[in-house]
């Protein structure tokens, strides 16, 4: 559990040994039921430095306060895209109306590296809204493809990012077919959220499982056995010494002592319980 | 873990491989769970604690049920009840914050190991001096010192723990209220963060 409202798995890099920069870590919250609950249930005050943290909701809300004074929430469908940098104090919890009501709730926590030359830039936030996600059809009715961030087929997605990233939630009905054409040196892993799919004709992947990919070809192609929901990752690797501590990530022990440091001290703001 | 104890010694002191190797079949390693209480007061424990990886705290429980928390006890750290030493029986619980694991030194065991290997007759004197003036400073932390004077003494030498407890255990530390620690950080934050 994270705090007392997220539980996660966290599949890399705890839970298995792979090679995913610029995403350093990625946990996954399968789809559960909370009972309803007046307090809401979430974590509290925690500092971040030298990355982003991208959270995409699946079920369930959260709200999220920020001590750069951003609060939101973040409904099924919805992303919030928040990058860290030199340091900012966060809270997330159960949206209230949610809390009381309870129900299903799924969700993926993304760590996304920064490259050195920004991890003490300003920190900033992006909410990415469903209703405003930009999306691309896929032919024969077999759904679309939500570019959350990057690019997919030329069209651009709302999340700015400051190394080459993409991030979209392939939404397919059962038999759509969606093709991916990557660089060969760019890491790619697929998140199978509701469904199951099969990939390039033969592996069959299902709900809840990872697919991680070599960087041996360029050229992906799924197609849903069901209605399914799909995370799609792919970077640029940041090729650059990591330092990790745990809300931190730079590139030397040194810069993870300052950061501690620097929390200690205040200097990454102030947020009320 | 027996190992991370031999490099702490051998950081601090010239011991050799082979002098290790004669004192330490007195040594055990044990694990601990999260939130596992490891000593309750009353017990007579025959040994102390010197932490590989986790977290360990002594504390007491006031008649109204609040807890004190005497010391925290994070990696190469000794932490005992020294009561325990004269085979009295303890006055603190002691309890692991995080999973855990120690190396159990029992109540003698630097006594007779500086028997042994006599380079080990200074540093015991020196972990005793340490311990002293650690509690001696804290006695008067406790009794002069302000309350934003004792958090910027806990984070100094305890820079990492803001990240591993909970507010309400560096209050308990410092001997203040949350609400005064909110305060305090509240106060830093306002003399130190430039947005």
């Amino acid at each position: 559990m994270v705090g007392d409202g997220f539980r996660v798995h966290t599949f890399f890099p705890g839970g298995y040994d792979i090679n995913m920069s610029p995403f350093f870590l990625m946990d996954y919250g399968s789809k559960i039921n909370f009972s309803a609950r007046k307090d809401p249930r979430g974590v509290g005050i925690h500092p971040h430095r030298g990355f982003e943290t991208v959270t995409i909701a699946y079920h369930g809300a959260i709200a999220h306060h920020d001590s750069a004074g951003n609060c939101g929430t973040i409904y099924p469908g919805d992303v919030q895209w928040m990058t860290a940098a030199s340091g900012i104090l966060h809270k997330e919890y159960h949206e209230t109306q949610y809390s009381l009501t309870g129900g299903p709730f799924q969700m993926v926590q993304l760590w996304i590296n920064l490259p050195a030359k920004d991890k003490l830039g300003k920190p900033k936030y992006q909410a990415v809204k469903q209703s405003e996600m930009v999306s691309v059809d896929l032919p024969d009715e077999g759904g679309k493809i939500e570019i959350i961030a990057g690019n997919y087929q030329g069209i651009k997605g709302n999340a700015n990012t400051f190394s080459p990233i993409n991030v979209y939630n392939a939404r397919l009905n059962k038999g759509g077919k969606a093709h991916f054409s990557f660089p060969e040196n760019f890491n790619t892993g697929f998140m199978v959220i509701e469904g199951a799919i099969k990939i390039n004709g033969s592996e069959k992947a299902d709900v809840n499982h990872f697919i991680y990919f070599e960087n041996t070809g360029t050229e992906i192609e799924i197609e849903a056995l069901e209605n399914t929901v799909v995370l799609v990752l792919n970077g640029e690797p940041i090729n650059e010494p990591i330092a990790h501590y745990g809300p931190f990530l730079m590139n030397t022990e040194a810069e993870i002592q300052q950061a501690i440091s620097d929390y200690n001290q205040g200097k990454f703001g102030y947020l009320d319980e | 873990m027996i190992d991370q104890f031999k490099n702490y010694l051998k950081e601090k002191i010239a011991i050799t491989d082979e002098q290790f190797e004669s004192i330490s079949s007195e040594l055990k390693v044990k694990k601990f769970d999260k939130s596992e209480i490891i000593q309750y007061t009353g017990d007579k424990l025959k040994h102390g604690f010197f932490v590989c990886k986790g977290l360990l705290r002594a504390y007491s429980v006031d008649a109204k049920g609040k807890e004190h928390i005497l010391q925290f006890a994070p990696e190469n750290w000794l932490i005992s009840d020294r009561n325990n030493m004269n085979n009295e029986p303890s006055v603190f619980f002691i309890d692991a914050i995080e999973a855990t694991e120690v190396v159990l030194m029992p109540n003698d065991f630097m006594q007779q190991a500086a028997m042994r290997v006599p380079c080990l007759q200074p540093l015991q004197i020196n972990l005793l001096n340490n311990s002293i003036r650690f509690m001696q400073k804290r006695i008067n932390m406790l009794l002069s010192a302000t309350a934003e004077e004792r958090y910027l003494d806990f984070i100094k030498l305890y820079p990492n723990l803001t990240l591993r407890v909970p507010q309400w255990m560096i209050a308990s530390y410092l001997g203040i209220t949350p609400e005064s620690l909110s305060r305090v950080r509240k106060e830093l934050a306002h003399k130190h963060f430039r947005p």
